[in-house]
C-alpha cells in the first residue's frame, strides 16, 4: 500500500497566494489521475472549498476534532493525497501542532511523505519565516514558492540574504510561479471554478460556459507553465510511482 | 470525417511599414466581399494607411495593447460562423499580436473549431523581415502561412529564407496607377463593375489578383477536406 502523502500550503504572511497554488495543485493531481482531497482552514468559510468543493472540506487546525479528522484519516482515506491550505498566520502554530502529535516523526521515519510548500512574499518578514520554519523541516520535503501571482516583486530582497536564509535549509527547492494576466485571474474567481474547468469552458457542475477564448488561452498558457514546475520537482514522482498517469495518456 | 474549415482568417501582416500591407488586405477584403457578399475586417494598424478608410462598412479598428482589446479581437475571430475575416495588423503591433495567439493557442484553437487561420506575410529584402518569418514558421502550420511577393517593394528576388511552402506573388502597378487605386473612395470591385474595357492594365492587374485569392482559398479548402 502506497504511503500517504500529505502537502501543506502556506505561508505566514497573507495575499501571497497560497490558495492560488493550492489550486493548482489540486488541478494538477485531477489532470495526473491522481485521487486527491483537501482541506481549508480558512473557517468557516473557505476559498479553496468555494473553487474545489467535491474534494474540500473546511477545518480549524486549532481544534482537536479537526485534527483528528485530517490526520486520523491519513491511511483509511481512499485518497492518498492530502493538500491542506493553511490560512495566513498559522503555517508555524500549525508545523508546531504537527510536532505536538508525532506527525513529523511520522514523516521522519517514513511512514507518512509530507511537503511543505511555502508561499513567499516579498518582504524581508518572509525570510524569517524561511528561519522559523525550517525548524520544523527534517523529514518533509520543503519547496519554497515565489509566487509572481500577485505581480510580487522580489526587488526588497539582498540576493546574498535571501541565500543565506535559502542555503540554511537542507534539500529544500524553490519554485517560481508566474504572474497571471489580470483579467483572466479576476474571471476565474468570478466564474469560481478551477482552472482546468475554465480552460476547458465549463461551468462548475460541467455546463457549457462562454468564458473569453482569450482568457482561456491565457490560463492555460499559465497553467502549462506552473505544472512544469510541478513536472520539474517531480510531484507525482512523490505519491509513489505507478500511480500517476501522464496528462497525455489521459 | 473531417469537416471542411469553413471560416477562414487571414491576417495580412509584416513587421516592416509601407510593404503594401493594406493594399493586400483591401484586395482581399473586396474580393471576400464580392465572392461571399460578407466579410468583416479589422483594422489593428492605426499609425500607417487605415483599412478602415477605404472600407468604413466592413471594417472595425481593433487594439491588441491592453487585455480588453485582445479579447474584442480574438473572441470574435475564433467564432466558426462562416463569414471570412481579415486582420490588417500594422508593423508596430506584429511581435505583440504573434506573442499573444502563441500564448492563447490561437492556430490549435482556431483547428479544433473549424476556423482556419490564414498568415499572409509581406516580405521585404531587410533584415527584420528575414528575423520574424522563422517566429512564424514555428507557430503557424506550412500551409496556412503564405508569402506575398509584392513586386512594387521587393524589386528583384525575393529573399530564399522568405520563400516557403507558398509564395502569392503581387505585380507592381505603373507609379500613376498606384496612385489612382490609393485615392480614398477607390473600390477595385467597382473598377471591375464600371470599367467596360476589360484589356486595361488595372483591369487585369485587379482580376489577376483576386484569381491569385481565389486559387488560395481553394487550395485551402482541399485540404480541409
Amino acid at each position: 500500500m502506497a504511503k500517504p502523502v500529505v502537502i501543506v500550503v502556506g505561508a505566514d504572511k497573507g495575499g501571497v497566494g497560497k490558495t492560488t497554488i493550492s489550486r493548482t495543485l489540486l488541478d494538477y493531481f485531477s489532470a495526473n489521475n491522481v485521487p486527491t482531497r483537501a482541506f481549508d482552514t480558512e473557517s468557516p468559510r473557505g476559498t479553496l472549498k468555494r473553487f474545489h468543493p467535491d474534494v474540500t472540506e473546511i477545518v480549524d487546525m486549532t481544534v482537536t476534532s479537526d485534527q483528528m479528522k485530517i490526520f486520523d484519516t491519513l491511511n483509511s482515506a481512499s485518497p492518498s493525497v492530502t493538500v491542506i491550505d493553511v490560512r495566513a498566520g498559522l503555517l508555524s502554530p500549525s508545523l508546531a501542532s504537527l510536532r505536538d502529535i508525532g506527525f513529523l516523526d511520522a514523516a521522519k521515519s517514513g511512514q507518512i511523505t509530507f511537503a511543505v510548500f511555502h508561499i513567499l512574499g516579498p518582504s524581508i518578514a518572509s525570510l524569517d519565516e524561511i528561519a522559523e520554519t525550517a525548524s520544523f523541516m527534517s523529514g518533509a520535503k520543503y519547496f519554497l514558492v515565489k509566487n509572481f501571482i500577485n505581480d510580487t516583486q522580489f526587488f526588497q530582497w539582498d540576493q546574498a540574504t535571501y541565500n543565506s536564509y535559502f542555503h540554511r535549509i537542507k534539500d529544500a527547492t524553490e519554485l517560481t510561479i508566474p504572474k497571471l494576466n489580470e483579467m483572466a485571474f479576476e474571471q476565474v474567481e468570478v466564474a469560481s471554478v478551477p482552472f482546468l474547468k475554465f480552460v476547458a469552458n465549463k461551468g462548475s457542475s460541467d455546463e457549457a460556459a462562454n468564458y473569453s477564448f482569450v482568457l482561456r488561452g491565457y490560463v492555460r498558457h499559465w497553467l502549462a507553465n506552473v505544472w512544469s514546475e510541478f513536472d520539474r520537482i517531480k510531484l507525482t514522482d512523490m505519491i509513489g510511482s505507478g500511480k500517476a498517469v501522464t496528462r497525455g495518456e489521459k | 470525417m473531417r469537416q471542411t474549415p469553413v471560416t477562414p482568417v487571414y491576417i495580412v501582416c509584416s513587421p516592416r511599414p509601407l510593404v503594401g500591407k493594406t493594399l493586400i488586405a483591401r484586395l482581399l477584403s473586396e474580393f471576400l466581399l464580392l465572392k461571399n457578399g460578407t466579410v468583416m475586417a479589422f483594422d489593428v494598424n492605426l499609425k500607417e494607411p487605415s483599412l478602415l478608410e477605404y472600407l468604413p462598412d466592413i471594417t472595425e479598428t481593433a487594439e491588441i495593447d491592453d487585455t480588453v482589446g485582445k479579447m474584442a479581437l480574438m473572441d470574435r475571430v475564433i467564432i466558426c460562423d462562416g463569414i471570412a475575416k481579415v486582420i490588417d495588423l500594422g508593423f508596430h503591433a506584429f511581435d505583440a499580436f504573434f506573442k499573444m495567439t502563441d500564448e492563447i493557442g490561437f492556430m490549435k484553437e482556431a483547428v479544433r473549431r473549424g476556423v482556419s487561420p490564414v498568415v499572409l506575410f509581406v516580405g521585404d529584402s531587410d533584415r527584420v523581415s528575414a528575423r520574424s518569418y522563422p517566429m512564424l514558421q514555428r507557430q503557424v502550420p506550412p500551409n496556412a502561412l503564405v508569402t506575398v511577393e509584392n513586386e512594387y517593394v521587393v524589386r528583384g528576388e525575393l529573399p530564399e529564407a522568405l520563400a516557403g511552402r507558398r509564395v502569392l506573388r503581387v505585380a507592381a502597378l505603373p507609379t500613376f496607377l498606384k496612385t489612382y487605386v490609393d485615392r480614398l473612395p477607390f473600390s477595385f470591385t467597382d473598377y471591375l463593375r464600371n470599367e467596360r474595357d476589360s484589356s486595361t492594365e488595372l483591369h487585369q492587374w485587379i482580376r489577376g489578383n483576386y484569381l491569385k485569392f481565389r486559387e488560395l482559398e481553394l487550395s485551402l479548402m482541399l485540404q480541409g477536406s
